[in-house]
């Protein structure tokens, strides 16, 4: 770790991530900060390469409120911060300055970039960054981070980064609780960076991070702090009256630097986010994107790269050679199976993590990636917001769901942008019910595809009605209010190759190191029923009811069992015995299997996410729930066909 | 008393697409959390919003950054022709 870091702090969407990307070399390191599920990249500066560059996570509002707010509190009270860059938007100067008006105040060297400044002129609009660097007496550079222009200067700058002045004072009774504050935590709990007067304002703001660090710091003198906060709240300083002076002071002085021309020309790629919104032309546009990231992950991520890697380079080359390797030199037999016998850590926990899920997440992340960048999930989640609400959800859950399709592990980990833990519970529920992952998509949509399209479509049709169904009781039965959507649109921009490349690959590493011992754990514990001969008896105590309420053969049973290894191999083993299924029983099958329980992996994933005693009720509802529903769907198609 | 105090105050989920608007207040039906956060992105009292279309969600214009609002939410926040 180095011994000085500068942190890159801005509001959500202006382009922080680029600018992080065009500052520092090829190695980012993504990592959490204790008691945040956000995620905080790192990086070693490409002009210093002694000194860490933090990009934060987009701050809507300081005081904290939200889990990326108090991962960017985090940042700014645990990192050995030499300097601070206020990425802004240049055309939302007001919004900007709101930010400035805050961190000004905690006495750290900064620079304001004004980024977008493109965007800002194509908007017809000028900033007077000499003025305003007068103001604020810190460096001011305009940069279009896309476009890698201003980013030279900005470097330059942080050798003259400087300790802003303070925007404004506000009024005399909240001065009045400043002061005194401030003089508590410079006598009790002085912070090494932070000024007191900066940590004063934040906690009469409540940020809870401030709070909990200043309470340890403080010791006994706490209650001293929490006294003064008490008597300036009956004076009437509130945080909202002091969210709001900072708001007319940045007001103020946006307009003293701003002129406005009225030869405005609006870009293309403002015209584009016009119809990709469109009442209309949105559907086509949506149907376009889906379209192309099936292609991309679905196809040539779940089809070709998986293909390769685990049917040639793990299922003929390397599975063969370790195994022999093994065999050869391992002659304790219990001691080889583990490793590379049908539940081996190397055949079924390795070869799955990498040559099956590694290929469709690195598609995915990349596509993830370029949609991200463009600013097209703010608008999916605009779009897709009315199916949600019927869930009980809102747009957001959007991007976990489609994460879902393709691995529902990873998407029941960036639950974690949502935020509530409400929506988080059935989001991951509807996940683990009713959304397939790729790998198990590929199997159900081949073995149904060469019955006949009706096939097809009654099994869509199926886990429509199911999700549908399931999302309307959860939203029902789980306790809690539902959050309307309320969203910035980001502007539409061309993303950038490099920067979607960084984040996939700092993804990657991330899930590699998150995953992959969920696999082998998986692995273990399947290894362990099998040797321990609960496996076998679990497939004969399933048979009667998957022979005669399901109405499938016996093997099957088996089938199932083997779904929650892998979900695809459950949906394989079912297609093992195609030749003998009738289209109602694949049809039965493929519906029971995608419904029944997540893999292994997801289960762990959920346990890890919501505990031990969620994920048992969810098993507990999923499981029979499969079964009704797939046993139903046999009767009804016995029926109709009759 | 100016005959511009004079204008009605409706919610922003009536208001056509294309027209410009003060906000007045924004009434008690939303989470205060919420509330906060539409502060923070500018939809506060006697901010100008234009309106760029309802469908499917409200969305409005403000200091050049687009927000998103669902109905429930836009029907809480009042205000008048500029």
């Amino acid at each position: 770790m180095s011994t000085a870091s500068i942190a890159l702090v801005g509001n959500p969407n202006v382009g922080k991530s680029v600018l992080f990307h065009r500052l520092t070399g090829a190695y980012v390191n993504v990592s959490n900060y204790p008691g945040t599920t956000v995620e905080v990249a790192r990086a070693a500066a490409r002009f210093d390469t002694g000194v860490d560059l933090i990009d934060t996570p987009g701050v809507l509002t300081l005081p904290a409120r939200s889990d990326d707010e108090r991962a960017t509190m985090h940042a700014l009270f645990d990192e050995p911060l030499r300097a601070l860059v206020q990425v802004g938007d240049a055309k939302n100067l007001r919004r900007t300055l709101t930010l400035t008006a805050l961190i000004a105040e905690l006495g750290v060297p900064m620079v304001l970039a004004l980024n977008m400044a493109d965007e800002a002129k194509a908007r017809g609009l000028e900033i007077d960054s000499g003025e305003l660097a007068a103001t604020l007496a810190c460096p001011v550079a305009a940069t279009v981070a896309t476009g890698g222009e201003g980013v030279t200067a900005l470097t330059r700058d942080l050798t003259r980064a400087q300790a802003p002045h303070p925007l404004l004072h506000y009024d005399p009774a909240t001065e009045a609780a400043i002061a005194r504050l401030a003089a508590l935590i410079d006598a009790h709990a002085p912070h090494p960076r932070l000024a007191a007067r900066g940590l004063a304002i934040l906690f009469l703001g409540e940020d809870s991070v401030t709070e909990s660090w200043l309470h340890a710091a403080a010791g006994t003198q706490a209650d001293a702090l929490k006294t003064a906060r008490a008597d300036a709240r009956a004076a009437g300083v509130t945080p909202a009256a002091l969210a709001h002076e900072r708001g007319e002071a940045a007001s103020l002085i946006a307009a003293r630097v701003t002129r406005r021309r009225a030869d405005a020309t609006p870009r293309l790629a403002q015209k584009v986010a016009r119809w990709v919104i469109h009442p209309l032309g949105a559907w086509p546009i949506l149907l376009g994107v889906l379209f192309a990231v099936y292609e991309f992950v679905g196809v040539f991520g779940a089809g070709t790269l998986v293909g390769l890697l685990e049917e040639n380079l793990f299922g003929a080359y390397l599975n063969p050679a370790v195994t022999g390797f093994v065999q050869q030199h391992i002659s304790v037999v219990w001691l080889a199976d583990l490793l590379v016998g049908p539940y081996g850590l190397w055949t079924m926990g390795m070869t799955y993590a990498l040559a099956l899920i590694l290929p469709i997440v690195t598609t995915f992340f990349i596509a993830f990636g370029m949609l991200e960048d463009s600013g097209y999930f703010a608008r999916l989640s605009v779009l897709s917001n009315r199916i949600f609400k019927l869930f009980g959800l809102n747009g957001r859950a959007v991007l976990p769901m489609v994460l879902g399709l393709g691995c529902v592990t990873m998407a029941t980990l960036t639950t974690r942008i949502l935020s509530s833990p409400r929506e988080r519970l059935i989001t991951i529920f509807l996940m683990a019910l009713a959304i397939p992952c790729s790998a198990q998509l590929g199997v159900v949509l081949g073995l149904l595809g060469a019955i006949s399209f009706s096939a097809t479509l009654i099994w869509l049709a199926a886990m429509v009605a199911v999700l549908i169904l399931a999302g309307w009781l959860a939203a029902k039965l789980i306790p809690g209010r539902r959050i309307p959507l309320v969203t910035e649109m980001p502007p539409m921009r061309l993303p950038l190759a490099g920067n979607v490349a960084k984040k996939t690959v700092g993804r990657l590493k991330w899930y590699l190191i998150e995953v992959i011992p969920l696999f082998l754990l998986g692995a273990f514990l399947m290894f362990l029923l099998d040797r321990a001969g609960i496996l076998p008896a679990i497939i004969r105590a399933g048979e009667p009811l998957v022979t005669g309420w399901l109405g499938l053969p016996k093997e099957a049973a088996a089938a199932f069992v083997m779904g929650f290894l892998r979900r695809d191999f459950g949906a394989t083993g079912l297609f093992a015995l195609s030749a003998e299924l009738t289209p109602i029983q694949a049809v039965v099958g493929m519906v029971t299997i995608t419904l029944f329980v997540p893999c292994i992996a997801s289960l762990m994933m959920i346990i890890k996410e919501q505990g031990l005693k969620i994920a048992a009720a969810m098993l507990a509802f999923i499981v029979p729930f499969a079964f009704l529903v797939g046993g139903l769907l046999n009767h009804l198609l016995h029926w109709v066909w009759a | 008393m100016k005959p511009a105090d004079h204008h009605a105050r409706v919610p922003l989920s009536v208001l056509l697409p294309g027209v410009h608007a003060v906000v007045d207040s924004i009434e008690g039906g939303i989470d205060p959390a919420q509330q906060e956060q539409l502060v923070a992105y500018g939809l506060a009292p006697g901010r100008s919003v234009r309106v760029q279309q309802q469908r499917p969600m409200t969305i409005v214009l403000i200091d050049e950054v687009e927000l998103a609002l669902e109905t429930s939410v836009a029907r809480q926040v009042w205000v008048r022709k500029a």
